[in-house]
């Protein structure tokens, strides 16, 4: 065995050993050699983690982690960096950086300088983002304009960057860039939770770039409060029709119904609403809608009532995006009397998609009810079966009654299989009710094309569970 | 709640016929008695002698089980004798070292070591984990001739003295080193490695760094079963003895 062998065999005072460490002293820095440090130590971690074997060098790499204190040691570790392979590179880079002492940082930096190696420069970014401050924020900005593996290092380590001023340091550089790279910061000045940039980010969001405009929008909705309501309304005013659009708004909706201060922010978008004029109001009426509340629906009823076709149009565009069941009525009303098959779908949709929520302020037989009384207004078997998908997220007996019957109707029967092995899914629910949710089951077998929904009817029949799959991996 | 002898008398006397499964919510006064008498000496001393007269003949085997786990608790050298009694019996040995593993008296020890002499078999090997789980010094010679007795007994001794790692117990363990059973030699190793990492804890680097180097050599010689993770072992150990800056 080398190492012990001929580097400690007859313990740490063989002449050999004592010869190669004093060689070893003279190579060292100044530092190095002063007395506090177990020079025999640092020797055998450098030894180690320069061999072949990676249980060997993972014991070395451990020590250069959590042992051997002081500054002087890191410099003589880090000193390494540039001697050896660039797969040792990468691991004690790692290492140096989990170390955690930035006297190991010049060294780092220097690698980041000369390598050509992919992974050795994604390592280095990375122990910048660990070791580094205000100084080493333009380097790692820099490597974010490279390609991964390197420029996923960067964005880690600009979003764990510590410093001061690392933040408006961000903030200018992202004044500087591109447009390809101004969101890429904007999403870093978001995982920092950076609430200083918020003005900044409020700027952004009304942008000549809409990526940008979206970036920023999406980073106030991590943080903002009631005094960037103000601002996100312009920014959604700005964004473009469609996807830009639609984000922001649910930007604007996160803040007035999920961030501290929600209620003060919804207050706020209902003053800027007021003061808006007509072409404002009419973008920002789908926003009134998702956030809802007392404010919103005194508007929207005005609207409603309004003897204008078009803003009564308006109004039932805003109520069907209504985030609970309180409009419930409201949209039942407006179905009874609609006329336009464009309007009827929109009201049905929103019923269909509101009555099973489950924070919607009802409980679960109100919820039914409202789901049967939508049944009973659709008049197609497409509205029909989207009643009966959507009611397996009511998890009672009463919603496996309610679709029960549908087995026997064959333009009905899948989505209704469906739903009756949903909610058999739920072994308390199947337990409690066993008789009715067999038979049913036994339906299903004999009803659905699905084999899917044959593995699973027959699986909870049995008792058994069944693993949902886990939806692909995006990228 | 202040201790009641007289309240125990029922509950006590279901408790000698009581079997798993069985109504346990008498015990409960007993389980507030137990608590009660933790700082009542003569409540205590009525309490371990009421508990100790059940461990004879005509009480249940749950009933010994749960009388063993309150004299766990409460129990001093005036239960030893009763306890002691159980030791070579195979369904109560192991309920009575569980006692007697816990309990502050040196009887106690002693009565774990005069057993380990007469027993046999698995017996044995839990008087060895017993005297082990005291950190009891004065067995190690005991222990240590057992290094060279049946497979499964050696392996239980080597275990035992790593665990009491006392420098008796490390030198009987560095003496064994050469035997030639080899699951027997790897169980040594790891025993050694115990009494190494123990002596590092405790600041005494050279005595640990001189059981990491003598494993060291042994496996570069390729006389240890278990080789390539004894040097990493060894080499783990001489490095963390090596390096003075961080107190392991």
């Amino acid at each position: 065995m080398r190492l012990l062998s001929n580097r400690f065999h007859g313990a740490i005072g063989l002449n050999a050993f004592t010869l190669a460490l004093a060689c070893l002293c003279c190579c060292l820095p100044r530092a190095i050699a002063a007395e506090s440090v177990p020079q025999d130590a640092v020797q055998m971690t450098i030894d180690l983690i320069t061999r072949d074997d990676p249980d060997f060098r993972g014991i070395g790499l451990d020590r250069v982690r959590h042992g051997l204190k002081g500054e002087a040691t890191t410099q003589t570790l880090a000193g390494l960096l540039s001697k050896l392979a660039p797969a040792r590179q990468v691991e004690l880079t790692a290492a140096l950086a989990d170390r955690g002492d930035r006297a190991a940082l010049p060294a780092v930096l220097a690698l980041l300088a000369v390598s050509p190696d992919a992974t050795v420069r994604a390592a280095a970014v990375h122990a910048v983002g660990s070791l580094g401050g205000n100084a080493e924020v333009a380097t790692l900005t820099k490597s974010l304009a490279t390609a991964d593996p390197e420029k996923a290092a960067a964005r880690r380590a600009l979003t764990v960057i510590r410093g001061a001023d690392a933040t408006a340091l961000i903030v200018a550089a992202t004044k500087q860039a591109d447009a390809a790279l101004r969101p890429v910061l904007i999403d870093i000045l978001a995982d920092r939770r950076a609430v200083t940039a918020l003005p900044d980010l409020l700027v952004a969001a009304i942008g000549d770039d809409a990526s940008t405009r979206t970036a920023a929008m999406r980073a106030i909705s991590k943080f903002g409060g009631p005094e960037q309501v103000s601002g996100m309304v312009l920014g959604v005013l700005k964004a473009n029709a469609g996807g830009e659009r639609d984000e922001a708004e649910r930007a604007l909706v996160t803040v007035c119904t999920q961030n501290p201060g929600k209620e003060r922010a919804t207050e706020i978008l209902l003053e800027q609403f007021k003061a808006a004029d007509a072409i404002a109001q009419e973008t920002l009426l789908t926003v009134l809608g998702r956030v809802g509340g007392n404010g919103a629906i005194a508007v929207v009823d005005g609207l409603l009532a309004d003897s204008t076709a078009a803003k009564r149009k308006l109004g039932l565009a805003a109520l069907t995006k209504w985030p609970d069941a309180t409009v419930s009525q409201r949209l039942l009303d407006l179905l009874d009397k609609a006329q336009d098959p464009a309007d009827r779908d929109l009201l049905l949709a929103a019923l269909i998609r509101i009555a099973p929520l489950p924070d919607n302020k009802l409980n679960d037989a109100q919820k039914l009810e409202l789901l049967q009384k939508t049944m009973s207004l659709c008049q197609r078997d497409d509205d029909r079966r989207r009643v009966l998908e959507r009611a397996n997220a009511i998890r009672t007996i009463g919603a496996l009654r309610f679709v029960v019957p549908y087995l026997d109707d064959p333009n009905l029967a899948e989505p209704a299989c469906l739903s009756v092995v949903e909610l058999a899914h739920h072994r308390s629910l199947r337990d409690a009710n066993k008789d009715e949710f067999m038979k049913a089951l036994e339906k299903v077998l004999g009803t659905t094309k699905n084999e899917e929904l044959v593995e699973r009817a027959d699986r909870y029949k049995q008792g058994q569970t069944w693993e949902r799959k886990k939806p692909a991996a995006k990228g | 709640m202040a201790y009641d002898s007289a309240s125990l008398d029922k509950p006590l006397d279901i408790l000698k016929s009581y079997d798993w499964g069985g109504d346990a919510s008498a015990f409960q006064t007993i389980d507030a008695a137990v608590l009660a008498a933790h700082t009542d000496q003569a409540a205590r001393a009525d309490l371990e002698k009421r508990l100790s007269s059940l461990l004879g003949e005509g009480t249940s085997r749950a009933a010994k089980e749960y009388v063993c786990r309150k004299l766990s608790l409460i129990g001093t050298a005036a239960s030893v004798p009763s306890l002691a009694a159980l030791l070579p019996e195979q369904e109560h040995s192991h309920m009575a070292r569980f006692a007697l593993e816990r309990i502050d008296a040196a009887e106690a020890a002693e009565a774990l070591r005069k057993a380990l002499g007469s027993v046999t078999g698995d017996l044995k090997i839990g008087m060895i984990s017993s005297l082990a789980g005291r950190g009891d010094a004065a067995s190690v010679p005991l222990i240590a001739a057992l290094l060279s007795a049946d497979s499964r007994t050696a392996l239980a001794a080597a275990d035992a003295l790593g665990r009491i790692h006392t420098p008796e117990a490390t030198q009987a363990l560095a003496a064994a080193a050469g035997v030639t059973d080899q699951a027997v030699a790897a169980a040594i190793i790891d025993a050694r490695l115990a009494c190494a990492e123990w002596l590092l804890r405790q600041g005494k680097r050279p005595e640990s760094m001189a059981i990491y180097k003598s494993l060291a050599d042994a496996a570069a010689k390729g006389t240890t079963p278990t080789a390539k993770s004894t040097r990493l072992a060894a080499a783990r150990g001489i490095l963390a003895c090596l390096d003075t800056t961080t107190t392991s």
